[in-house]
């Protein structure tokens, strides 16, 4: 009998490694690992947990504990969930990456980071789990590098960054054993609640620690990019809950709330203004995914399991917009030397519609315009938030401006006549988009998809209300 | 392992604060210096004395895996540093020096130019920062560890911050990430004895070197791209 939950750990590691030897058939590597993906994430959801099943004369058991080098694996529903929402992400992002960069060491990295994510949202005790997160996010930097160009200076913040968060977060199971044993000694908690949210703070962006989400966005490879503020920040954001499920004594009487929704307040509105006056297109992903951020910490800041269920809200519609935005950005780097600023894209949008309406749809989606993936959470965060904390909706919606002022001026110069003489000789030397119609298709699908999504709420609402409904630490 | 044992008992006089000073020697010297043979043997030594200081906490045996790791990792950082530079002479834009004058044309650098500014401010940095630590390590001691360890520790982590923070260089910035390490490694092994954990951080070090030296390689290659006209 094979246990289930070991497929998702091992299988990503030999498939990475299949795709890494056949990266040279870009669209053989990219399908595979469309295929491979978007089968695992479907197969961990369908098989029931804690039955038998048969698949091609071998028995399969998902659910359960399973040791592994001595330490226990438990799968159980939010595990579930959460795995088949990175594989998921993954397949979405892939099939993307096919269209405009089929050969990207994107494809068996990604699937050494699902195996390694997957792994951390298993594993118990916790420090195994942020130890796997650290080797996936080391494991980023190969993905992160543009093959040919520009040096990742961000992949290196990012790196450095979450390297200052490992302590922090391994020390905290410690001081917890050690609070366990002396329950009177409140200076260990306090310690840990501190040790917490600083180690968080630097995962997620927060401010002061922002500057590497726009140089991960801005100088690395806009796919890479996108994988790690969707499947990265998500196995971040469940490492936080997981945490704070096996510590519920870490956030007792809410005492965390005020904190995380001044943070969430101040990445808002830090985002916002930064975006506002940025001419780097790639930057403005960076700044959306600061604000995404922001506002998931304020839902989280609500302290009960409706802000919980927005937060995992916002975690689902998120890819939406951050693969299109990628998709477009990596379209239009490839047209101007991966030097994607409002001065070099002035009038490539009629030659490269497609990446043009990606980057738009994209971009405003993150900031949560109407009809678009971002707005379902967006929306229902203010419509929760309103009656009591006008200010924090204010400082939400401000931010999504700067943000929307950010992509209009990147829109005005996309959509102008060519003028600057320099940039009409980069557009030369690459072919355009109009007589490319997979590419047209897949941005296409992906624009419908995000639409769907924000016009129709109800559609991934019920997942994450489920989602939060499995934490208990907020439970009264 | 009754050789390891022995070896480990005739270095013994070293592993308390001689090993500390080691510690804060190779630090400072991966601080302030540019010169990638110095700093990837003074990083090797580093290693060796932080297994020295690791013997003081746990078994022998994990002190000698995780010193070995750091040497890999040397070897690694000396061959992508090795291959960078013979890439850059074959554009022309370094001038290659034979190992065996290496150390003469050191001195003959140092005679002649004197210390480079910013190896200057480097030093300076380094020595507000050990000053601090130095301070630090009395007032916020380390529990489980002695005295002379949370020194190492705080030096390591503070000087691999402060490396990290002066570099660009994805080798710089990546070997002041594995001092950072380094520090930490030497306080958790007291706190947390697993071969698992042990076994994982020293992945995490390995993927980060590689991936340092990976970035090293790409900063290069664009570079030789851009001046090629």
């Amino acid at each position: 009998m094979i246990a289930g939950l070991l497929l998702f750990l091992v299988l990503p590691l030999v498939i990475g490694g299949v795709v890494y030897v056949f990266r040279r058939w870009g669209t053989l590597s990219s399908l595979l690992s469309i295929g491979m993906t978007l089968a695992l994430g479907i197969t961990i959801l369908a098989l029931p947990l804690g039955q038998v099943v048969e698949f091609w004369g071998r028995q399969i058991v998902m659910g359960g504990t399973v040791s592994f080098l001595g330490r226990e694996l438990i799968l159980e529903d939010v595990d579930r969930v959460a795995i088949a929402f990175l594989y998921l992400t993954a397949s979405g992002l892939f099939l993307l990456a096919w269209q405009v960069s089929p050969g990207t060491l994107l494809f068996p990295v990604g699937f050494g980071m699902l195996s390694l994510l997957s792994g951390s949202l298993l594993i118990r005790p916790l420090i195994y789990a942020v130890l796997l997160v650290e080797i996936a996010v080391a494991a980023s930097v190969f993905a992160l590098q543009d093959e040919g160009g520009r040096p990742a200076r961000g992949a290196l913040q990012y790196l450095s960054v979450s390297l200052l968060a490992l302590p922090g977060l391994l020390v905290i199971h410690w001081l917890m054993d050690r609070y366990a044993l002396t329950p009177d000694n409140t200076a260990l908690l306090d310690v840990s609640a501190v040790l917490l949210a600083f180690s968080f703070a630097l995962l997620m962006g927060s401010v002061p620690f922002q500057t590497w989400l726009p140089s991960v966005a801005g100088d690395s490879d806009p796919l890479a990019s996108a994988f790690l503020f969707t499947v990265n920040h998500a196995a971040v954001w469940f490492l936080l809950l997981a945490f704070l499920e096996t510590y519920p004594e870490l956030i007792a009487g809410a005492r965390f709330a005020p904190y995380a929704s001044a943070a969430g307040m101040a990445m808002v509105l830090a985002g916002g203004v930064l975006a506002a006056s940025q001419r780097r297109l790639g930057r403005l992903m960076g700044y959306g995914a600061v604000i995404d951020n922001g506002a998931a910490l304020i839902a989280f800041g609500m302290a009960s399991e409706r802000g919980l269920a927005l937060v995992l809200l916002g975690l689902l519609v998120r890819p939406f917009g951050m693969a299109l935005t990628a998709m477009g950005l990596s379209g239009l780097g490839a047209a101007c030397g991966h030097d994607v600023r409002v001065e070099t894209v002035r009038g490539l949008g009629r030659r490269f519609p497609w990446s043009t309406l990606a980057f738009a749809v994209g971009a405003l989606s993150i900031a949560g315009l109407p009809a678009s993936a971002g707005f379902a959470a967006r929306w229902a965060l203010y419509r929760l938030l309103g009656p009591s904390d006008l200010v924090s909706v204010l400082a939400m919606v401000g931010g999504s401006l700067g943000l929307m002022v950010g992509v209009w001026r990147a829109l005005s110069a996309l959509l102008a006549e060519a003028e600057a003489e320099a940039s009409t000789e980069l557009v030369d030397d690459a072919p355009a988009e109009h007589d490319r119609w997979p590419r047209g298709l897949v941005v296409g699908l992906a624009v419908v998809a995000s639409v769907v999504v924000g016009l129709s709420p109800h559609l991934l609402g019920p997942i994450a209300a489920r989602l939060a409904g499995f934490y208990t630490f907020l439970a009264p | 392992m009754p050789i390891l044992d022995e070896l480990v008992a005739e270095a013994a006089f070293l592993a308390a604060l001689p090993s500390v000073v080691g510690v804060f020697i190779t630090a400072t010297l991966l601080v302030v210096s540019q010169d990638w043979r110095m700093n990837v043997i003074a990083l090797a030594m580093q290693y060796f004395f932080v297994g020295l200081l690791m013997t003081q906490v746990t078994r022998i045996e994990m002190a000698a895996v995780k010193g070995l790791i750091g040497w890999v990792i040397c070897l690694a950082f000396y061959l992508t540093e090795q291959q960078m530079q013979s890439s850059l002479r074959s554009n022309g834009s370094d001038e290659a020096v034979p190992l065996r004058n290496w150390f003469a044309a050191r001195l003959e650098g140092w005679r002649r130019e004197g210390i480079s500014a910013q190896a200057a401010f480097n030093f300076m940095a380094t020595v507000l920062v050990a000053v601090t630590v130095s301070a630090a390590s009395s007032e916020l001691p380390l529990p489980q560890v002695s005295g002379s360890l949370t020194l190492a520790c705080y030096v390591l982590a503070g000087l691999g911050i402060l490396l990290i923070g002066l570099s660009q260089d994805p080798l710089r910035v990546g070997v002041g990430m594995l001092m950072f390490l380094s520090g930490f490694d030497l306080f958790y092994v007291a706190l947390e004895p697993s071969l698992l954990v042990t076994g994982f951080l020293g992945v995490v070090s390995f993927v980060i070197a590689l991936g340092m030296a990976y970035l090293k390689a790409a900063e290069v290659a664009y570079s030789s791209e851009e001046s090629t006209p």
